[in-house]
């Protein structure tokens, strides 16, 4: 394991526990799903450094905008919630709960 | 909702799992669960309600953990192997984080939470998708990959989903989702056969869409979203009624019914791996979900006149002609003896 490589895959698991523990506010968990969309665009921007080939743009470029329409899926539905719910606590999304 | 709005989410939300179906790019295939995903949100959320705002949350939620879990093992194949192949990703961990991402967008058992509650809030047709269309991709990608897949980890997994399945549905009372527990457990019994047959697993699929389909349309057109409904739902439309128990044991996988053909393969196939204590299991455990099937099709059916009924009764609405529905039923409960051309073909 390269050190490129270990610097992605840290960035990726980091943000991944703290999307799954942090269970606060709606907010910080879209933050930590960005976190990990940018750990997966940066470690598709540099797959050409570890393959040594040429560099082909595309695949960084979709997961950009990709992440970027999540993005501003996941905003929109904070200010959905924000009219139903308290935003700030995500434990009180129960109302389906079993 | 805009029709024009409603023309795009509705054409993105076909187009996505045919992107993931055709391609042979991770990359494109990661798109196209993308795509779906968009797509559907607005579609779950279009009632101002709390509860559609909430299913929509859980559920957007779960599907972004798991498309960039599934885009991080991708990555990690790429960088291992060094091409984007779907049918090449050789590499152990990633295959397994696959696994659990694709498991995951399907609501397997140990990532199925987001499945009962998101069904609970939607609309009758939008637990209909839900638990069909979108089903298609995830598997569809889980089938291409079951060369680099671990036996004995889906074999857990499936057992884990038709147990869940199964115990899970037994306290349920709101029908939407005792069909998310019925959903689980058929994947359950998807997922056991995807490393030795997936022509098997592409049969129970296609018979599993059948089953649900006319359950869940039933369930729109006699308008009944909890047991107590159920009850006096015979009002509405009698002979459909009856025919929702058939139904129900088809689902539950009674012999001469539809149901029966993928459960006595799966089983032979099993048992021809040597695999006799797991397909046993799996035999019992389906059990679990004949008794909630059984449950719905005592309050609605096996319990109607002549007996005396003490609860008061339904408004007799007129009777909505649905065409499709005599089709639906007969595929859904008559199919079995066309067992050995399905043989053939597949």
């Amino acid at each position: 394991m390269t050190p490129l490589h270990l610097s992605y895959f840290m960035a990726f698991i980091i943000s991944m526990t703290g999307f799954m523990l942090h269970r606060t506010s709606l907010i910080s968990t879209l933050l930590c799903l960005e976190a990990m969309m940018l750990s997966l665009f940066i470690a598709t921007s540099l797959c050409p450094i570890q393959l040594q080939t040429t560099s082909f743009m595309l695949n960084p470029m979709l997961i950009l905008t990709f992440s970027a329409c999540e993005a501003s899926l996941g905003l929109s539905l904070l200010v959905a919630s924000s009219r139903t719910h308290n935003p700030n606590n995500l434990q009180n999304l129960n109302l389906l709960q079993c | 909702m805009n029709p024009h709005a409603n023309m795009i989410i509705m054409s993105s939300l076909i187009l996505g799992p045919m992107i993931t179906i055709t391609s042979n790019h991770w990359i494109m295939a990661w798109v196209g669960l993308e795509i779906n995903m968009l797509a559907i949100i607005p579609l779950i959320a279009k009632q101002h309600h709390p509860r559609a705002i909430e299913a929509s949350i859980k559920y957007f939620l779960t599907q972004a953990a798991a498309s960039s879990l599934l885009l991080f093992s991708i990555i990690n194949n790429v960088w291992n192997t060094g091409q984007f192949d779907i049918t090449q990703s050789t590499n152990t961990m990633s295959s397994t984080m696959m696994t659990a991402a694709l498991t995951m967008k399907l609501g397997l058992a140990p990532f199925h939470y987001w499945l009962p509650e998101t069904l609970q809030g939607t609309t009758t047709m939008m637990t209909l998708i839900l638990t069909t269309w979108q089903k298609l991709a995830p598997l569809t990608l889980l089938m291409m990959i079951n060369q680099s897949l671990n036996t004995s980890l889906l074999v857990t997994l499936s057992l884990l989903s038709m147990m869940i399945g199964g115990w899970g549905g037994l306290n349920q009372t709101q029908l939407r989702k005792i069909m998310a527990f019925s959903s689980i457990a058929h994947l359950g019994w998807m997922t056991m056969i995807l490393t030795l047959s997936t022509k098997l697993t592409l049969l129970t699929f296609y018979t599993y869409i059948t089953l649900t389909t006319t359950m869940l349309l039933t369930i729109k057109l006699l308008e009944t979203n909890k047991m107590s409904t159920a009850m006096t739902s015979w009002t509405k439309s009698p002979m459909l009624n009856a025919m929702m128990m058939l139904n129900l044991m088809s689902l539950a996988g009674l012999p001469p019914l539809t149901g029966f053909m993928p459960k006595w393969l799966i089983l032979q196939e099993l048992t021809k791996n040597h695999m006799t204590i797991i397909a046993t299991t799996s035999a019992i455990l389906s059990l679990l979900s004949l008794f909630f099937y059984i449950r719905i099709a005592y309050y609605s059916t096996i319990t109607l006149p002549p007996n005396m009924t003490n609860y008061s009764q339904q408004w007799r609405h007129k009777n909505q002609q649905k065409p499709y529905l005599p089709l639906m039923i007969i595929t859904s409960s008559m199919l079995t003896p066309i067992m050995p051309t399905f043989m053939m073909i597949m």
